[in-house]
């Protein structure tokens, strides 16, 4: 029977038993796609609800967007109905900016004394709502809390000697601070809300997100410039706005594969390949204690064991990234392999103790190995008949049996035994026994 | 046993019940045969759990006429050449040892000497590439030119991979029946 027929005839019909999770996996996924696919056979009240939600929710975030073409006045001095051009009210004050740390506002009005179009003086005499009167060249200097200020002006006209009076409400004032103004994504800014007579606030922060709380929390997952938009409201019907712009530098890639993948350890020296994103700087560990700051470093390993290999790499705005290869060699270390041939020595056997140094001239037969716990190796004639057995690892055959070198020619060998990871090995093969 | 008409005309109403009968009464068939195409039992499980959703949802246009286990296979074939497709991607490993295997050997095999377990290990260990082109052309019985059509490949390739295929497969069953008696 050949391969063909072999498979066809045994797999064609076969049958296989499957995980008792495959069922209910199978039927959940089919659940959800039935709910995707609009079947009016199976349209029933799940559905109705599960639709009803979704036009609800788009709906909401419908309704929801910010909007956006309203204008604003950044400052709004409203003064009562005749104001009388004699009197201005100035903020010498530009609004703080969030990235300079402002000081705490203060508001200050500049109150200059113009002439009247008359052409004479006028006395101006101006008081705060406590009303304590203040000179006209004072700075009124209001108290941060209260919302309601106003600053009533009154002034005697001269030409009509009748007193006419101004007030000006206090001007809402937007302003904040900013954890920091820049740095690798994700970014979390804490912000603080500085504003000065407002009722209510709405942030917005440039990568889609908003937020009405006082002082929000914002975490900026995507690298880029950021403009923050803070409004404030007060019930007068008042608003201000002030604006920042936060830099979220993007976090680099750190990536890298080894080579050879299975490599045999300590003989094999690895190279590191680099695959690294938006990197500049790289710090790699190799998990022995030794470490290396180049791009794609070589490293040898002095004994096999499982390492943990680290590799961090540092963009150049000094974001970092890491990626850790946990137990590197697990597993791929363990192997067992038999030259083909060997020479032994004629001068008598020697016993087959070895190390890898003391066999260059490949005297003794003996395997190269890693990570083997259990060993268990024979070596027979062409005839079948055992000529040498060995349970330990470091004793390999010289050649020699009862005291006599051995006929040159191919031998059988057979080893069984175990890696130091549970798994178990068979292997055979043959060698050949050359003459010195 | 239900009839096989009722239940298709159950699942065809997406009946629940009727679909459950469908995947006791098919799944461990199916499954034999979606192991032929997968690297191990997991893979196979999501193929054929992909499978019955198709099943599941186009058994409506199973026209009645022929074998329903033919149309079921035809369907779970299907699948795994669009999962091999779609996780083509992930698997540019080939080992180079594959290739170099000599067509050496005995070259005639005793059927009850291997498992069926056996012969899935055998085929899961091929190159994915391989596995595809040795199912198609040996076990479903579709010809180079419809395997090339299928896997979007030259029908020169089909025929060196369905013969490289071969000989990696009868080199493993060998080792394996070493490996065996040896025991």
């Amino acid at each position: 029977m050949n391969v063909r027929e072999l498979f066809r005839n045994k797999l064609e019909n076969s049958e296989v038993i499957p995980g008792d999770s495959v069922r209910g996996e199978l039927m959940r996924k089919l659940a959800v796609k039935e709910f995707m696919s609009f079947n009016p056979a199976r349209f029933n009240i799940f559905y109705l609800g599960g639709v009803a939600a979704v036009a609800l929710v788009s709906v909401l975030i419908m309704t929801s967007r910010p909007t956006t073409n309203k204008t604003l006045k950044e400052h709004t001095i409203i003064e009562n109905n005749k104001t009388p051009d004699t009197i201005s009210f100035t903020e010498p004050q530009k609004q703080p900016s969030a990235e300079k740390k402002s000081m705490p506002i203060s508001q200050v009005v500049n109150i200059t004394e113009r002439k009247l179009s008359t052409g004479s003086e006028t006395k101006i005499s101006i008081k705060n709502i406590d009303s304590k009167v203040i000179n006209s060249k004072d700075e009124i200097t209001p108290a941060i809390k209260t919302d309601s200020f106003k600053i009533k002006a009154i002034y005697q006209d001269e030409v009509s000697d009748k007193n006419k009076q101004a007030t000006l409400q206090r001007t809402i004032g937007a302003a904040f601070d900013v954890s920091v103004s820049g740095g690798c994504s994700p970014l979390k800014v804490k912000f603080l809300n500085r504003s000065i007579s407002y009722d209510s606030c709405r942030w917005v922060f440039g990568d889609g997100g908003f937020s009405n709380e006082k002082n929000p929390e914002w975490i900026f997952d995507q690298e880029g410039e950021y403009k923050i938009i803070l409004k404030v409201f007060n019930t007068d019907g008042n608003q201000a706005i002030a604006s920042s712009t936060i830099t979220v530098h993007p976090r680099p890639v750190a990536r890298f594969e080894m080579t050879p993948e299975k490599p045999v350890i300590p003989d094999d020296e690895i190279r590191f390949m680099n695959y690294s994103i938006d990197a500049v700087k790289y710090k790699w560990e190799f998990g022995d204690g030794d470490y290396s700051n180049s791009f794609e470093p070589d490293h040898k390993y002095r004994i096999y064991n499982n390492y943990n290999i680290r590799l961090i790499a540092w963009s150049q705005y000094g974001c970092s990234d890491s990626m850790l290869v946990k137990n590197a060699f697990s597993g791929s270390g363990c192997f067992i392999d038999f030259p083909n041939a060997f020479i032994p020595g004629s001068g008598g056997p020697v016993g087959g103790y070895y190390s890898i140094r003391s066999d260059e001239a490949a005297r003794i037969f003996h395997p190269s190995t890693s990570g083997v716990t259990d060993y268990h190796l024979r070596i027979f004639s062409k005839l079948g008949i055992p000529i040498f057995e060995s349970n330990d690892i470091n004793m390999g055959w010289d050649g020699y049996l009862k005291g006599q070198l051995c006929e040159p020619g191919v031998y059988i060998w057979k080893v069984r035994g175990t890696y130091k990871n549970g798994e178990p090995f068979v292997k055979m093969g043959d060698v050949t026994l050359l003459k010195e | 046993m239900v009839n096989d008409l009722i239940i298709i005309e159950g699942c065809a109403k997406h009946d629940r019940r009727s679909q459950q009968l469908l995947y006791d009464k098919y799944s461990r068939f199916l499954l034999g045969i979606c192991m032929r195409y997968a690297e191990d039992k997991a893979e196979a499980e999501d193929i054929l759990q992909d499978s019955f959703l198709k099943i599941f949802f186009s058994i409506k246009d199973f026209s009645g006429t022929g074998s329903f286990a033919g149309w079921l296979r035809k369907v779970a074939v299907n699948t795994a050449i669009t999962h091999y497709h779609k996780n083509l991607k992930h698997r540019y490993h080939i080992d180079i040892e594959e290739y170099v295997s000599a067509e050496t050997g005995i070259s005639s095999f005793e059927e009850s000497f291997y498992t069926s377990e056996e012969l899935y290990i055998v085929m899961n260990e091929l190159p994915a590439g391989y596995r595809m082109v040795f199912n198609l052309y040996a076990i479903e019985g579709y010809k180079h030119k419809e395997i090339a059509e299928m896997l979007g490949i030259d029908t020169n390739t089909s025929k060196s991979q369905y013969s490289r295929a071969k000989a990696v497969l009868r080199d493993k069953l060998d080792k394996l029946g070493k490996l065996k008696k040896s025991y």
